[in-house]
């Protein structure tokens, strides 16, 4: 009988995928002692930007909303932490001996805005990091995605906001640095220690890895199922049941708030902030690593991130028209695969890798996730049904 | 000859100028406004001229165009190649601005649109790609360093509405603004004439109400297709030749009026034509007199967020008759 168990057990444990993935994260984990410091660095980008495409690929690969408004989030996690290391530059470093960072100086700000003063401390700021583009994108799928507008018009929108948030960050130079951003921030330090690059390679590989793993859990759960089901067929969801607006939203707060985690990681290694990151054109960037990765396969855009990034890296060097060789390759990629470089990969078990486990409580977490999830929107129709009878009593 | 850096750009840009006025005057000072409305009116030339072409290929034909900057980018760069090549004037270089991008746009048509018929998203990826290749593309020939396109000199200067009793100008507008407001509209006339009143029109019209069905009745919709998105780059190629001389000529200048244009597109919406002008009209207009009482980056966000609204009620635009599904 335990045999038999055993046998079920073992049948449904990716062992192979695990060993892999072992052995693949342990090379990582030791990639700092084998190259150099700038490529340390380097990959520590592109790991980043890889857990960015990942949460794109969370929406657009499984839930089919093509967003060029992840760099925004990303960025507005950024900012988040700039602001925190900024704030945390002792005053010897300063070049104004005073707690006012440099730029507000010259924009002639006399005391700090009272919604930066609070990310001085490290509670708040990580807090900042994770819930402002949560909260920023849920506000953003609360307005769209419960209403008829369609696939193609949320794109533009996201543009849109891309494009206005852009605008909005360099003309408010006083508050955010204006078109140079948030530079010569301080070191990370926590508990007292300096995180010096090698441990914030660590720190960012296990993020990643993190990131993937849960994106791999979630996508191949009971809700993985439902996403990819919006994506294949919206109105028959929604005549089974499924509140499909929520589950939209839902997976669009989660990435964004990847992408914050990202960005507010990405400052400390970057050591700098800047609307280059809002505008349309790092979108795009973003788009382009999933679209040529393979949509959907969450390997593929983490993949295509570390390679373009290190072809990009050498080909800069001799090239100026790097951006040419990957609008030529998106092209292809659009015209001819379009499952992405990962379709070119053959399938070993489309079944297990697809299929959500046979375990039948393996969407249970998830559906508690997005239980505790829905009191928010609760409120929120609360909310907006008081102010609806507040207006009609008038 | 290629020393067009040396001759300045006539007009600065939209409405900064008459910002500045507002500023200097204090206050909210009636003339100084009607002036800013007065520049909004170019303004409106430029979305409306930037928009027109969009609403051919998106309205027309739903093709999701993310290259349409690019397009006007190349009209720009025909005119920018006639002028130093043939000294040619401005206005002459605007046939071969739209047939060279109308060209192109048929290239394009051939080798990347017809594949993708029917897939929105793909074609939004598609043409993403094509415009940083159109940019590489054009780097690679022009190099990036900004270009200067000479504007005719007879349109130089400022058509005086109202003078003060000393002769200093009270309510002008400069000529180029209102030169750019009559390409639109010209533009937009001939757009509607050949829609609505040609055989040729008939048949687009009825390619995009009922494709099948007008391929029944032996209607060529390949060629059709063909033909609307060429027309539709071309308009764009026009509109790259009239706002050359505003700004300099660069490869990533076509990004700045891909946003708006959609915008344009998106406010009035693309069941008739007319809404093209109705939307350039009023994003133009509200964003010249924001600008006057704020200032042009927060003019910019507040008409972006205002159409972000806008898309969220009505996705089929403000001026689209509401159809029975």
């Amino acid at each position: 009988m335990t045999q038999v168990l055993d046998g079920v057990q073992r049948s449904t444990f990716p062992v192979k995928l695990f060993i892999t993935a072992g052995i693949v994260f342990l090379i990582f984990f030791i990639l700092p002692f084998l190259v150099g410091v700038f490529q340390t660095a380097l990959i520590s980008k592109l790991l980043l930007f890889g857990a960015l495409a990942i949460s794109l690929d969370l929406v657009w690969g499984f839930t089919g909303i093509l967003s060029f408004a992840h760099g925004v989030f990303f960025t507005l996690g950024g900012y988040a932490m700039a602001y925190y290391l900024k704030l945390n530059l002792s005053s010897t470093n300063n070049n104004y001996g005073v707690e006012l960072p440099d730029f507000m100086v010259w924009n002639g700000l006399e005391q700090l805005p009272w919604f930066i003063a609070p990310l001085k401390f490290f509670p708040v700021a990580v807090l900042a990091i994770v819930l402002v583009p949560a909260v920023f994108a849920y506000i953003i799928g609360w307005f769209i995605f419960r209403s008829k507008v369609s696939g193609v018009y949320i794109t533009i929108i996201t543009l849109a906001i891309s494009s206005a948030l852009t605008t909005l960050f360099i003309s408010q130079q006083a508050y955010t640095g204006g078109t140079n951003g948030i530079t010569d921030v301080a070191i990370l330090t926590l508990l007292g220690i300096e995180i010096t690059d090698i441990n914030l390679y660590w720190v960012i590989l296990i993020f990643t890895t993190l990131v993937l793993a849960g994106s791999l859990w979630l996508t191949r759960s009971n809700l993985g199922l439902i996403l990819r089901s919006i994506n294949e067929n919206e109105r028959r969801i929604s005549y089974l049941g499924y509140d499909v607006a929520s589950f939209k939203i839902f997976i669009w707060t989660l990435s964004a708030a990847i992408a914050g985690m990202a960005g507010g990681l990405f400052v400390p290694l970057n050591r700098f902030i800047s609307p280059v990151y809002l505008a349309v054109a790092f979108g795009t960037q973003v788009v382009i690593w999933v679209a040529i990765g393979g949509r959907g396969t969450l390997f593929g855009p983490l993949i295509a991130a570390l390679l373009l990034g290190q072809v990009q890296n050498y080909a800069e060097r001799v090239t100026q028209d790097w951006q040419l060789i990957v609008g030529i390759l998106l092209l292809v990629v659009v015209l001819f695969l379009p499952k992405g470089l990962m379709g070119l990969v053959p399938r070993i078990n489309p079944n297990k890798l697809l299929m959500p486990s046979p375990n039948p409580s393996a969407g249970y977490v998830q559906a508690r996730l997005f239980d505790w999830f829905t009191p928010l929107q609760g409120a929120f129709r609360t909310a907006q049904e008081w102010l609806i009878r507040g207006k009609r009593r008038h | 000859m290629l020393d067009f850096g040396l001759i300045q750009a006539h007009t600065l840009y939209l409405a900064q100028d008459a910002t500045a006025t507002a500023e200097a005057s204090g206050g909210i000072d009636f003339y100084s406004f009607v002036n800013q409305l007065l520049n909004g009116i170019g303004i409106v030339g430029v979305l409306l001229l930037t928009g027109l072409g969009l609403a051919i290929t998106f309205g027309v034909m739903r093709i999701i165009n993310l290259a349409h900057g690019e397009f006007i980018m190349l009209g720009a760069y025909v005119t920018f190649l006639m002028q130093s090549a043939f000294q040619m004037d401005l206005l002459l270089t605007i046939p071969f601005a739209f047939l060279g991008t109308a060209l192109v746009g048929a290239v394009t048509e051939l080798t990347v649109i017809r594949r993708l018929y029917g897939r929105p998203l793909e074609t939004l990826l598609a043409t993403w790609g094509l415009s940083i290749v159109i940019q590489g593309v054009v780097k690679l020939i022009f190099s990036a360093q900004l270009k200067y396109v000479k504007s005719p000199p007879y349109i130089s200067g400022n058509l005086l509405l109202m003078t003060r009793q000393d002769g200093t100008p009270l309510i002008s507008i400069s000529y180029y603004r209102l030169f750019i407001i009559a390409i639109a509209l010209l533009m937009l006339g001939i757009t509607l004439y050949l829609l609505y009143k040609t055989p040729l029109g008939r048949q687009v019209r009825a390619v995009a109400q009922n494709r099948d069905m007008a391929k029944c009745l032996g209607v060529n919709t390949s060629l059709i297709d063909l033909l609307t998105f060429a027309y539709g780059c071309g308009l764009a190629g026009i509109a790259g030749a009239v706002i050359s001389s505003l700004k300099s000529v660069s490869p990533p200048m076509g990004q700045d009026y891909l946003v708006d244009a959609w915008m344009v597109v998106v406010t009035g919406g693309v069941d008739k034509l007319i809404g093209v002008l109705a939307g350039s009209f009023l994003i133009g207009e509200s964003n010249a007199a924001i600008a006057y009482v704020l200032n042009d980056p927060v003019a910019r966000v507040i008409v972006l967020a205002a159409v972000i609204v806008l898309i969220r009620y009505r996705p089929e635009g403000l001026f689209t008759v509401q159809k029975r599904a």
